[in-house]
């Protein structure tokens, strides 16, 4: 997942520039063996360490031109082999995959994608079924028998109940469940859409009516939204939204359709419209096969708004929505492009390129062969990517109607770093794993010593989706979580680590609805991280402190991205660690930049701290000035043990007893005064340092160091009384 | 306290370096007969030599005029590079014409400070030279004050010259520059003199000051045997009091300047031994700088009047910390803008200093010269400015003498100051050089059409090229190194391209929050205070704004310009930095307070005639505590 192809491979720069990153610890370590062994340099020296870079650099070469792809099948699938299956339906509401035969239906839940789910069975009276749902209590199934006869069975009491529409006159085009308060059931007919209450009895009781005259409809669960075609060319929608607030009818719009040179006119079918939700925004999308182009309308309560357009590039398509992604399936071009209707471009987020499975490896024959030995009845080598029995069902199922197959779609993507990150900060799929990329992508971007620019929009988005989160309140401080789950890893790039954390983490889907208040917010806290954000502490943590060792020779180019990382974090008013200024402080002094540092230090960018001043005072070995840097900023602290103690250490004792006597300090061994003053050879001062502290300390004229020194007065100058 | 070091300063005198002043001090003043003694026998042996030379040559030529004449065929002798026809008494004779009397030199503070004693050692010696300088202006050398300048200027080199008749050699330059070459001699052999002879007190920091009845002098060391005089008149006007530390701050800010903009001046000589070189840059470059210096028709230097103000020094604008990290992001922008190679910047903001990279000293020159002729307040010359820098500019003054350069520029071509034009002389300083291009950048044909500037970073030893970008009130100097400007012009513009397409987002933002913090020239005023406060380790300043500093009392000011004369000395007798706290209470009842710790100074008037010393010192450490952090927290 999130493979780092870098989109013009033809740049061998940028390869050798994503070798080095990757196996930035190989070649360190040949490096290094080299160079102790510099003198005695024979044939296979250093032969583990470089076998290790070797091995390293091929691998990354042929990530780089091999089998790649951003979406993924996840492999197992589910397979609904069931002997005499009469068909394979979907409910979307229940999230059901329905399975049924003549008497019988079998139905497997896959809300919770599990391969192994075994289903549940009901039988029913035989019959043709044109269309089946399970209510949204589960308790009732209605079956579509015909154009005007819908049955309803309920599982409990086997009570079976028959509604029928006027023959003739109009014909039940489909049916689905609502939850809306006012109705549970729609029924829509070419004359209009027929809303029903159900009472736990089953008697349906009609309670609305809609009168719209209707070629066809589409409806899903995940917007309760229903369109209803009408017109010759199948161009004028209504629509109504059956959401828990109530029944909401949008206004009516025309879909746009190219006129062509030839008087025929196209006409929109139900395959051609698709209703998805994204980041909690309805959209419909429109082929229109004439242009060539995907039209996208966006919901409003009272409106609809064309938003653009997307290109098409191949004769059959189909939409899926991963994780707020929406992933367009160029059928006949076998690939799929994906597009992030967030941002404002409509360009796609990531190159074209072919669905794979997830789940074996890659292209490799080899691999393949292994992996049939424990594929049970279809084996994969079956199954053709796309096939013409595929059926794509919103938002992320694949439904292959002769394998049986049902699959779930996984998307991958790559991109240019800060918009991937931006992009990979918005996916609530997954974040652990989001998060550990997006600090892996910052200390590569780092480490490769990318343009300041580049880095800071990159530090600019994690920052504000962090900030963005607290204020939401999604992001939760899981301490244990952070410490035990974030193991550096040398690179997010390579897919083989995407596939093993792949394996292991959660799948967590989340229903972003627009009117529906998202109920799945237990579901959230059982997740191991809700949130990709990432606090200032944790980038300072496994970006800034990780990459300060290898980056020490460019601290300049270090300081700028803390600079813009610290600029970032204070107009979001967010604090961050204090060893991130302490590091500021070593970095500008080893790169012996003095006046800046003390520029840093008065203009308060490093925050006061007793941290911050104690690397000053290391520091200002090399510099007068950022020592009494360091201690301006002890006595501003008020730590006055330790502004004492340095005082008396550079020399200043007179300064420092006379802070002491002020501030009544006794906490400062009184010998260190004493020495220092003997060690001038001063004995004037010695005798009044006596006096001071024998004031200041009381009882102090009885200690030992008391005798020692006044008797070294004594001795030296007896002129000089105490 | 402060008593307490003071004598600890006094004490451990013989300790320090200190310079002459240090040096004599410790002779004259140890109180002890037997250095007073051996001090008046060294006095009379080393003046004496002279002074008998003197008195033989006087005899061989009969009148001044006569000896003049002399003088300049000398001179067009060795312009001309003929061998120099020998007038060795001649010449020797002008060695020492000291004009005036010799009086005490450290009237200003013997009596606060010294004992009795010493200033009786002192006096004795003054005695004696002031013996030696009357008879020296019984000789005539009236010369000297026929000009009518109250200023005179000198830099020259003690290492040319050195043989008889070629004294001249010596003069890298003179101002004013239409005296004589005698008088231009006189002044130059008495300087030369006083430094030959402090040197022997004091061999590492000679001369710095020689105070006489009529003039100062005062000297500075810019590099190691060059030398820069300045005489000053003391006219009985009142207002020509001065401070010898701010005298000796112009004298190395011209020379700083100097350096940045040319190199250092050894360099110069050893590129052209000759010496026209150097000559020809000298000459333009300090004339204007000592037109800035002008008000009117007089050259007006830091008088009393300025005496909290501090030359040499920086003035920060002090920054919130949101716009201090906007700033500070803004020059990690500019930092990259020459590729890998990295760039150093100085962003000012009005005429105060918002950020820089570079070392402290660089930083003053650069600053110093952005203020005069840079910021949007310089460009906009005219509008009077606060700041000490810039004064009033009047062209009329020297503009006429820089047309008539007859003494500097030598008859052979000189090779090419910058390395630009051959021939021609860079004069940085010019005033109205500098407009605002329609990019934003400061462009100026001064260093040539189409030429960028390059400066010297004296502590990298590196050239640079300096490029001024200007937004509103906010301008930037951006200092891009050589190397990293492989093909001229087309380089330069490339990295102007890089500046406008990546920082011009920043730079607006950061000019719209500074402006947005702006608190107008009376910002750092702080109302019931007139204070100086001296960062000597960043080499920056604070003062009370000019305009509230002028309400003082003039007794007010001379109090405090005594203060700081008196903190000046304490400060050359001893290298270690001390804690020391002074105050003076002035005819006016004002007191005048200066505190130093550990190189920071404060220096304050406060003018309540009814305040004590206590309420005095309680301002003063309540200013310290609001204001400085507590720094100068004293009890």
């Amino acid at each position: 997942m999130f493979c780092m192809k870098e989109k013009n491979s033809a740049t061998t720069a940028s390869t050798l520039g994503r070798i080095l990153a990757t196996c930035s610890k190989q070649a360190k370590d040949y490096g290094s063996c080299v160079a102790s062994k510099v003198h005695e340099i024979e044939k296979d020296l250093c032969l583990k360490e470089f076998l290790a870079l070797k091995s390293c650099m091929q691998h990354t070469t042929s990530v780089g031109s091999g089998a790649l792809s951003h979406a993924y099948i996840q492999n197992p699938s589910l397979r609904c082999n069931v002997p005499e299956s009469r068909g394979l339906f979907y409910d979307d509401a229940n999230r059901l995959l329905i399975c049924v035969t003549s008497s019988q239906v079998f139905s497997w839940e896959t809300a919770t994608f599990n391969p192994d789910v075994s289903p549940s069975v009901d039988s029913i009276p035989e019959g043709p079924i044109l269309s089946i749902r399970f209510s949204l209590d589960k308790k009732a199934i209605a079956v579509q028998r015909s154009d005007c006869e819908i049955q309803f069975f309920h599982r409990e009491t086997k009570q079976t109940l028959t509604h029928k529409c006027r023959a003739g006159s109009e014909s039940i085009l489909g049916f689905f469940w609502s939850d809306s308060p006012l109705c549970d059931l729609a029924v829509v007919k070419t004359s209009g859409m027929d809303l029903f209450a159900c009472d736990s009895a089953m008697n349906l009781r009609l309670v609305e009516t809609k009168k719209v005259n209707v070629n066809w409809y589409i409806y899903t669960h995940e917007s309760r939204l229903v369109l209803l075609a009408s017109g010759l060319q199948c161009k004028t929608i209504t629509g109504f939204q059956l959401s828990t607030a109530g029944v909401v009818r949008l206004p009516k719009f025309e879909m746009t359709l190219a006129t062509t040179e030839s008087n025929s006119k196209p006409i929109i079918s139900p395959g051609d419209v698709h209703l998805i939700t994204v980041y909690g925004r309805i959209y419909c999308l429109q082929v229109d096969m004439e242009a060539m182009l995907l039209h996208t309308y966006r919901f409003y309560r009272d409106a609809v708004v064309q938003q653009g357009s997307l290109p098409i590039y191949s004769s059959k398509l189909s939409v899926s929505v991963v994780d707020n992604l929406l992933l367009v399936h160029q059928i006949d071009a076998k690939v799929v492009i994906i597009y992030d209707l967030f941002v404002d471009s409509r360009a796609p987020v990531s190159a074209p390129l072919p669905l794979l499975w997830r789940g074996y490896q890659g292209s490799d024959t080899s691999s393949q062969q292994e992996n049939e030995g424990t594929e049970s009845s279809t084996s994969n080598e079956n199954i053709v990517m796309y096939e013409e029995a595929w059926t794509f069902l919103v938002p992320d199922l694949i439904l292959d109607q002769t394998n049986k197959v049902l699959w779930r779609a996984i998307s991958a993507s790559s991109s240019d770093r800060s918009s991937l990150l931006e992009f990979l900060q918005r996916r609530k799929l997954e974040a652990n794993k989001a998060k550990q990329l997006c600090l892996g992508i910052a200390r590569t971007l780092i480490l490769e010593r990318r343009p300041a620019t580049q880095v800071t929009q990159a530090i600019d988005v994690l920052v504000t989706a962090y900030s963005y989160s607290v204020k939401a309140g999604i992001y939760k401080e899981l301490k244990n979580e952070k410490t035990t789950a974030t193991t550096p890893t040398n690179d997010g790039a390579s897919p083989d680590n995407e596939r093993g954390r792949a394996s292991g983490s959660s799948i967590d889907e989340e229903e972003v609805e627009m009117n529906l208040p998202s109920g799945s917010a237990d579901e959230q806290q059982e997740s191991q991280l809700s949130s990709p954000a990432i606090s200032p502490d944790e980038l300072y943590k496994f970006v800034f402190a990780s990459v300060e060792e290898a980056m020490v020779e460019e601290s300049d180019y270090l300081v700028a991205i803390i600079t813009e990382f610290l600029r970032s974090i204070s107009a979001e008013k967010l604090k961050v660690d204090l060893n991130i200024y302490v590091m500021t402080v070593r970095l500008l002094a080893h790169s012996k930049r003095f006046a800046e540092l003390s520029l840093f230090t008065t203009n308060k960018i490093i925050e006061p701290s007793k941290e911050v001043a104690l690397q000053l005072l290391e520091s200002g070995g090399q510099n007068l000035r950022v020592r009494k840097l360091g201690l301006d900023m002890l006595r501003q602290l008020s730590l006055h043990h330790e502004y004492i103690s340095s005082l008396v250490q550079d020399g200043y004792y007179l300064e420092a007893l006379r802070y002491a006597q002020k501030r009544k300090v006794t906490s400062v061994r009184s010998s260190l005064f004493l020495e220092a003053a003997f060690a001038s050879n001063d004995m004037q001062h010695l005798a009044a340092i006596l006096r001071v502290l024998s004031e200041l300390i009381p009882g102090f004229k009885e200690t030992s160091e008391y005798y020692t020194f006044h008797g070294l007065l004594n001795e030296t100058s007896s002129s000089v009384a105490v | 306290m402060g008593n307490e070091t003071k004598s600890n300063g006094a004490s451990s005198l013989g300790g320090g370096g200190g310079g002459f002043r240090a040096k004599m001090e410790h002779y004259v003043y140890s109180g002890e007969k037997k250095h007073v003694l051996a001090g008046i026998g060294i006095f009379t042996v080393i003046f004496g030599i002279p002074w008998y030379l003197m008195n033989r040559g006087s005899n061989n030529h009969r009148s001044h005029q006569d000896y003049m004449e002399k003088a300049d065929k000398a001179r067009k002798a060795r312009l001309s590079s003929s061998p120099s026809p020998s007038s060795d008494n001649q010449i020797h004779a002008v060695n020492d014409p000291l004009t005036q009397g010799f009086p005490c030199p450290y009237k200003h503070n013997s009596a606060m400070s010294e004992p009795v004693a010493q200033s009786f050692g002192l006096c004795l010696l003054g005695f004696i030279l002031k013996g030696f300088y009357e008879i020296l202006e019984a000789m005539g050398m009236a010369s000297m004050n026929s000009s009518g300048e109250s200023l005179k200027l000198c830099v020259f080199d003690l290492r040319r010259g050195q043989n008889e008749g070629q004294e001249l050699d010596k003069i890298l330059f003179f101002y004013p520059p239409d005296v004589t070459f005698s008088t231009q001699l006189s002044v130059i052999g008495l300087s030369e003199g006083l430094i030959t002879f402090t040197r022997l007190f004091s061999p590492e920091a000679a001369c710095e000051v020689i105070e006489a009845e009529r003039h100062s002098h005062v000297f500075h060391e810019a590099e190691p045997d060059i030398w820069m005089v300045m005489v000053v008149e003391k006219n009985k006007e009142i207002e020509a009091i001065w401070r010898v530390d701010a005298l000796q701050k112009v004298l190395k800010e011209v020379h700083s300047l100097f350096v940045m903009f040319h190199g250092s001046i050894r360099s110069l000589l050893d590129k052209e031994p000759s010496g026209g070189l150097i000559r020809s840059h000298l000459y333009p470059f300090i004339t204007d700088y000592l037109n800035d210096l002008s008000v009117g028709k007089k050259l007006q230097l830091p008088s009393f009047r300025e005496t909290l103000k501090e030359r040499g020094t920086v003035q920060m604008l002090t920054l919130a910390r949101d716009a201090a990290l906007e700033v500070q992001s803004l020059v990690g922008v500019l930092d990259s803008c020459a590729g890998t190679l990295r760039c150093h910047s100085v962003i000012l903001f009005h005429d105060l200093l918002v950020s820089t990279t570079l070392s402290p000293d660089d930083t003053v020159d650069l600053f110093t010269f952005s203020v005069m002729r840079l910021t949007s307040n310089a460009l906009s010359s005219g509008t009077s400015s606060w700041s000490y820098l810039r004064k009033g500019t009047s062209l009329s003054q020297t503009s006429s003498k820089s047309t008539s350069p007859q003494l500097l520029v030598s008859s052979d071509s000189l090779p090419s100051g910058n390395g630009h034009d051959a021939g021609r002389v860079i004069r940085p300083l010019q005033h109205n050089k500098w407009i605002k291009g329609k990019d934003g950048f400061l462009v100026t044909d001064i260093w040539g059409k189409d030429a960028t500037p390059t400066i010297w970073l004296h502590q990298r030893q590196e050239r640079v090229h300096l490029l001024a970008y200007q937004q509103k009130c906010l301008t930037l100097v951006l200092l891009v190194p050589t190397e990293a400007i492989v093909n001229g012009e087309l380089d330069i513009s490339f990295v102007k391209h890089q500046v406008i397409e990546n920082a011009t987002a920043k730079i607006l933002k950061v000019e719209e929050k500074l402006s947005k913090g702006w608190g107008g020239e009376n910002a750092y005023h702080v109302s019931g205070y007139r204070y100086l406060l001296v960062d000597n380790d960043m080499e920056v300043s604070r003062a009370s704004p000019s305009g509230k500093v002028a309400t003082l009392a003039k007794e007010t000011l001379l109090a405090v310009n005594k203060l700081r004369e008196t903190v000046d000395t304490e400060k050359s007798r001893t290298k270690e930095e001390k804690d020391m706290e002074i105050c003076i209470r002035a005819k006016n009842n004002a007191w005048a307070i200066a505190r130093v710790t550990r190189g920071k100074e404060l220096y304050m008037a406060l003018e309540k005639a009814s305040d004590t010393l206590l309420d005095a010192t309680d301002s003063v450490q309540s200013f310290s505590n609001r204001y400085c952090n507590g720094t100068f927290s004293m009890d």
